[in-house]
């Protein structure tokens, strides 16, 4: 079944045509990477998907169900993490996490959240404003894989994070494929995308111009590298 | 150790281009309310026997603890009774000037990194410290001196250029050293935050050491630099002596800051940052939790700020005959007649404009839900399983009990004081019968939050016509419609005039209208991203 299906989505910002016609599925329990040069439209697609924004044109679902009409019901199975986490800075990162968690309306699970702490290196009782961009993001990841969520819908998860940390993502993320979990996964790190992913949708200028599983791409790419192939798609050759 | 003050020069450059707007704004409120108060002093007391009469309005313990001793009853001017009426305003206003002026270049540059880059250079370790120090000098030297200038171009009756120095070199005086305290401060606390709160906090001090001292005339009013400002008797002995000794306390914090910002680490303070919670408490975690948890600062601040400006305007009631008898303006503004009382006209008064002024917060916290969306941070809020209508009803709703609890506190702290002339009843309800105005007010807050997210700056216009309207209205005739138009103008104005409920109903139900089509536009658009 797919988890994620959007068809023909089209999102104008006045006269700006933001997305132009956006496809893409993801199955149930496959990590899905979503690949684009800047201001192609990836961050605009979550958004629309996230009920933030509404579709111009076109439909947008997850879990069989339209995602503007049933955001609220919807999100209590979706996990997000934006590639640039804003938070308030008056209050810890405990708080936060607390508060995401418990907006989701899922049980807090003190274990998991603990155990995702520690692996993250995260201190919880320091105020947002002391954090770094890495430790920001790791707030947000910490609340993400904390939570019940069957879907994880993940927008540059890891700008700002360290080597160390950036394994210990990779780490957590084959965790939750263990558990059936679904992910889409947005970011600009190739390797992190190769080693992770199970399909591929590429977006340019507001349009899905390659899409495919992992091995597709791979015979497409007749013999040169991934991330030749990836650099060509993106400048449009 | 001269490597310490490395770039000096092009620094103070840079912070003064930085400032080409902000300080010469502040420098001209300052200054020239200063001199348009000077000039409204002729047409307040057309005589010596006029002005005699409002100076010893001023001798009464509660009118020194507001605005300071009164000094030469036996050779009174326009000038000295201005600057014992209005110079203790002005010495707060340079204070707050210098709090955001040192802070910002100190403090908030280091916290957003800004200094780092500077440091990063072949730029001095005390550089930007010392810089800034130079940069609020120049700031102060400025105020004083316009300020001075104005009094002597304006020439009211009793002007001298020594009284005029006086008066404006206080100014200067107090100012210079608020800046260095901040300095100071800035190097003792390691967040922004920390240091205008410190510094806020030490003028509340300062103001209240100046009233204990004034009333009881003791040392306590030499302590506070505000207290010690007035000491000049602008128009009267013109003592030079405490711009002095200000003067001085000023350097020596200002050394004090410099050997502590010599040797602490970039990024630190004296004082460390405490933990905080690693866990949120029970009732953080629901969208009301949140918007509580946002408002709650500025809320607790303007309910505290609300009692004690009722204390203040409670206080007087007991002299209000002879205050209001003895100013023909107040009069006027209050519309007394023979047949009421003077004191119902002063509260009436009084609760319309600052009803208007509790109108302040409530916007703001309706507008938190723009302010939340611009950052950022309303985004993920709403991916996560949170209905829209509950978020925005969340700020509304908290919005809603503010309003009531800022309105009872103002009823308070005016009863506190006014017990003796005033019932309670009487006060609490003048003062809720203004609700239904402020919700309309945060109805058009709400309305424009919905439909035009970036214009929702335009609610300050209409509370800035029916401040203009409100005010005029008291001193000119102005066509009933105007008044009606500000909202605030339909309110029973009681004690003075009956209670009609029928306004309150009909802006109530404007009020839920606004709230309602905010929100059906809410639910339904894009929530701006960046």
């Amino acid at each position: 079944m797919a988890i994620i299906e959007i068809n023909g989505l089209v999102k104008d910002f006045g006269k700006f045509r933001a997305l132009d016609g956006v496809d893409l599925a993801v199955e149930q329990g496959e990590v899905h990477a979503f690949l684009g040069p800047n201001g192609a439209g990836k961050s605009t697609t979550i958004r629309c998907l996230l009920g933030i924004l509404r579709c111009t044109e076109g439909s947008v679902s997850m879990f069989g169900k339209d995602a503007w009409a049933h955001a609220v019901e919807l999100h209590k199975r979706v996990a997000f993490v934006p590639g640039d986490v804003n938070l308030w800075s008056n209050f810890t990162g405990g708080e936060v996490i607390d508060l995401f968690l418990s907006l989701n309306g899922g049980k807090a699970n003190e274990e998991k959240r603990a155990k995702y702490l520690e692996l993250f290196e995260l201190d919880p009782s320091k105020k947002c404003r002391t954090y770094s961009k890495g430790n920001r993001q790791k707030v947000a990841l910490v609340a993400a894989f904390a939570s019940d969520a069957e879907l994880f819908v993940l927008d540059e998860p890891t700008s700002g994070l360290d080597p160390l940390m950036e394994k210990v993502f990779q780490n957590s993320i084959t965790e939750i494929m263990k558990e059936g979990k679904t992910v889409l996964l947005s970011s600009h790190i190739l390797s992190e995308v190769e080693k992770l992913a199970d399909s591929v949708s590429i977006i340019r200028e507001g349009k899905i111009v390659e899409s495919g599983s992992m091995a597709d791409i791979a015979a497409k790419a007749h013999g040169r590298t991934l991330e030749e192939f990836f650099l060509a798609e993106y400048e449009g050759k | 150790m001269s490597n310490n003050f490395a770039r000096l020069g092009t620094y103070l450059w840079f912070l003064c281009r930085r400032e080409r707007i902000i300080s010469p704004i502040w420098i001209a409120c300052i200054a020239g309310l200063s001199a348009l108060f000077a000039g409204l002093y002729p047409s307040i007391a057309a005589n010596d026997a006029e002005i005699y009469q409002l100076a010893l309005t001023m001798t009464t313990p509660s009118m020194v603890a507001m605005m300071g001793p009164v000094y030469g009853m036996e050779d009174l001017s326009h000038a000295s009774l201005m600057a014992q009426e209005c110079l203790v305003w002005f010495l707060v206003a340079a204070a707050i000037m210098n709090i955001f002026l040192v802070n910002r270049h100190t403090r908030v540059d280091e916290e957003l990194g800004r200094l780092e880059m500077f440091r990063a250079m072949p730029v001095g370790r005390l550089t930007g410290s010392l810089a800034t120090i130079k940069l609020a000098f120049g700031v102060n030297l400025l105020v004083a001196a316009i300020t001075t200038l104005a009094f002597i171009v304006l020439d009211i009756g009793g002007t001298t250029a020594a009284g005029a120095f006086a008066y404006g070199f206080s100014i200067g005086a107090v100012g210079f050293l608020f800046a260095a305290l901040t300095l100071l401060a800035a190097q003792i606390f390691s967040t922004s935050r920390a240091v205008s709160a410190f510094g806020f906090v030490l003028l509340g001090v300062f103001y209240i050491m100046r009233a204990m001292g004034d009333v009881a005339e003791n040392a306590l009013s030499y302590i506070s630099p505000l207290g010690l400002g007035l000491k000049v008797e602008a128009f009267y002995s013109n003592d030079v002596m405490p711009l002095i000794v200000l003067l001085v306390e000023g350097v020596v914090f200002v050394a004090i800051a410099l050997a502590i910002a010599a040797v602490r680490d970039h990024g630190s303070g004296v004082i460390p940052a405490r933990a905080g919670k690693a866990h949120a408490s029970r009732f953080l975690k629901s969208p009301l939790g949140l918007a509580w948890r946002l408002s709650k600062g500025t809320s607790l601040g303007w309910a505290a700020g609300l009692f004690l400006l009722g204390v203040s305007y409670g206080s007087v009631c007991a002299e209000v005959d002879s205050f209001v008898e003895g100013s023909e303006m107040m009069q006027q503004f209050i519309g007394a007649s023979a047949t009421q009382s003077l004191l119902d006209g002063y509260v009436a008064v009084i609760f319309m404009i600052m009803s208007m002024l509790v109108s302040v917060p409530i916007v703001m916290t309706v507008l938190r839900i723009h302010s939340e969306e611009k950052r950022g941070r309303l985004e993920q809020v709403l991916s996560k399983a949170v209905p829209r209508v509950r978020l925005y009803g969340a700020f509304i709703f908290i919005a809603l009990i503010e309003s009531v609890v800022l309105e009872l506190m103002l009823a308070l702290g005016l009863w506190v004081t006014a017990g003796g002339q005033l019932a309670l009843d009487v006060v609490v309800c003048a003062s809720l019968c203004y609700l239904p105005a402020i919700w309309a007010i945060a109805g058009i807050a709400a309305v424009l939050v919905g439909f035009l997210p970036r214009l929702t700056a335009l609610v300050w216009a209409v509370f800035g016509y029916a401040f203009v309207a409100m005010y005029f209205s008291k001193m000119m005739e102005l066509p009933d419609w105007m008044l009606k138009a500000t909202l605030f103008g339909n309110i029973p104005q009681l004690p003075v005039e009956d209670f009609t409920l029928v306004p309150l109903v009909v802006l109530t139900l404007v009020a839920v209208a606004f709230f309602a089509l905010g929100l059906a536009r809410f639910r339904t658009r894009d929530i701006l991203t960046n």
